[in-house]
């Protein structure tokens, strides 16, 4: 398996100063989970926002403010506790959106060999998994926003390239694309969007609104 | 007081922030022993392997307004900063065991805590992050790039790295973790197109990896 597209670097380090949104980090984060090369420039962009923190000037802490904490050390702290499932093949920061199986996820279909999750974050861009079967297409459709899409499991190709797993393919609002699921391994891949897609026709835009896209 | 507290309650303009570069600061602080950053992680060690107090007090001084200022820059009025801050504190006192020198820096480590609860507490969004224990992790094969360098001194030569940073390069990086808004804002903001923020964030980013990677 190897990975050829990679999130823009400005997406991890927006990830790594936290400015990005929960669906955004969502993405980045089980990128990272596949992905050695891009972990390291997000480490490379923390020691950066810890050279931010140090170089920032101090601002000056109440009266008591070491005393208050002082008084809490001895509290007991909430255990921490994994809820990841280790032995899954869902990336453990999805986890928490979906549990530890694909297999075991209620799908909603859409279309022939399509089916789709919408995950809830917050903030304002939003996050959906799509299950694809080997053949099945998304009709054609721009963007308002940005769409980045990361694939989980199989393969898809479209107008730009292939994509497989661990890839992420960010779509600007000027590409339009119908991606195709590839034949072999079932093509799951989270979708994250700042803006509503665009379908071109109108029963695939009355079908856009109608599951929420 | 009141005048100076609304100050900085006031919407955040990049404009005005562009008059006080920070990270060139980082290597001056470094010089002195108030900022030598193995002093830091020494301390953190201490408090993580014996929950040492003195230890604890020191990063308190240091870190803390720090943490505090960060907040503020970040739009937080002062008696929520001040709150953070204090949680922050404690995170670094409950959580010291789990520092690794060999992952990263003790200010590297705090700021990771510390943006992580503004993310929980101001904007309550959840924080996805890597589990370091999954499996889909494991290096298959030869050992992966961030394994293989010497965390504390590659910090070091990064932050040498940062400081060398193009003014128009290191504005960008330092925007990026003191405004809280997507990179296409803060091109529009600086009047210029969202390819030359992109291109600058590419190029300071590559350097600071080759800063990573040298003498390891």
């Amino acid at each position: 398996m190897s990975i050829t597209h990679h999130p823009g670097e400005e997406l991890l380090l927006s990830y790594a100063s936290g400015a990005a949104d929960e669906a955004v980090a969502l993405l980045v984060a089980s990128h990272l989970t596949m992905c050695r090369t891009c972990r390291l420039t997000v480490r490379t962009a923390e020691a950066a926002g810890g050279a931010v923190l140090s170089s920032l000037p101090p601002a000056v802490m109440g009266d008591r403010a070491y005393e208050s904490v002082l008084a809490r050390l001895d509290e007991p702290a909430a255990r921490i506790v994994r809820e990841a499932n280790l032995n899954s093949e869902v990336p453990a920061p999805l986890q928490r959106y979906v549990g530890g199986d694909y297999g075991a996820i209620a799908w909603r279909p859409i279309a022939r060999g399509l089916s789709h999750l919408p995950l809830e974050t917050r903030g304002g861009t939003r996050a959906r998994l799509y299950r694809a079967e080997p053949g099945a297409v998304i009709v054609p459709h721009t963007h308002r926003g940005d769409e980045w899409t990361l694939v989980l499991t199989g393969s898809y190709s479209d107008e730009t390239g292939n994509y497989g797993p661990g890839d992420v393919q960010s779509a600007t609002p000027e590409i339009e694309h119908s991606p195709k699921a590839d034949p072999g391994p079932v093509c799951i891949n989270l979708a994250v969007t700042n803006a509503p897609l665009v379908f071109r026709g109108i029963i695939p835009r009355i079908a856009g609104w109608f599951f929420g896209f | 007081m009141m005048a100076h507290a609304a100050a900085f309650a006031e919407p955040w303009s990049v404009r005005h922030r562009l008059a006080q570069p920070v990270l060139r600061r980082a290597v001056a602080l470094m010089d002195g022993t108030d900022g030598d950053p193995a002093r830091f992680d020494a301390l953190v060690l201490a408090v993580g392997r014996a929950h040492d107090r003195r230890a604890f007090k020191d990063l308190f001084d240091h870190f803390a307004p720090r943490v505090k200022g960060y907040l503020v820059r970040l739009g937080a009025r002062n008696a929520l900063a001040e709150d953070l801050a204090q949680e922050a504190m404690l995170a670094v006192w409950r959580k010291a065991a789990l520092f690794d020198p060999d992952r990263a820096s003790a200010s590297t480590w705090i700021f990771t805590i510390a943006r992580n609860l503004r993310i929980d507490s101001i904007r309550k969004e959840l924080r996805p992050e890597i589990d370091p224990a999954d499996p889909l992790l494991q290096p298959d094969g030869e050992r992966a790039p961030d394994e293989t360098v010497e965390w504390a001194k590659a910090e070091a030569r990064l932050r040498l790295a940062i400081a060398e940073l193009p003014r128009e390069q290191s504005r960008i990086i330092e925007l990026s973790f003191l405004a809280e808004k997507p990179h296409s804002l803060i091109a529009s903001e600086l009047g210029l197109p969202l390819g030359t923020v992109k291109s600058r964030i590419r190029l300071a980013m590559a350097r600071l990896r080759l800063a990573l990677g040298d003498g390891a």
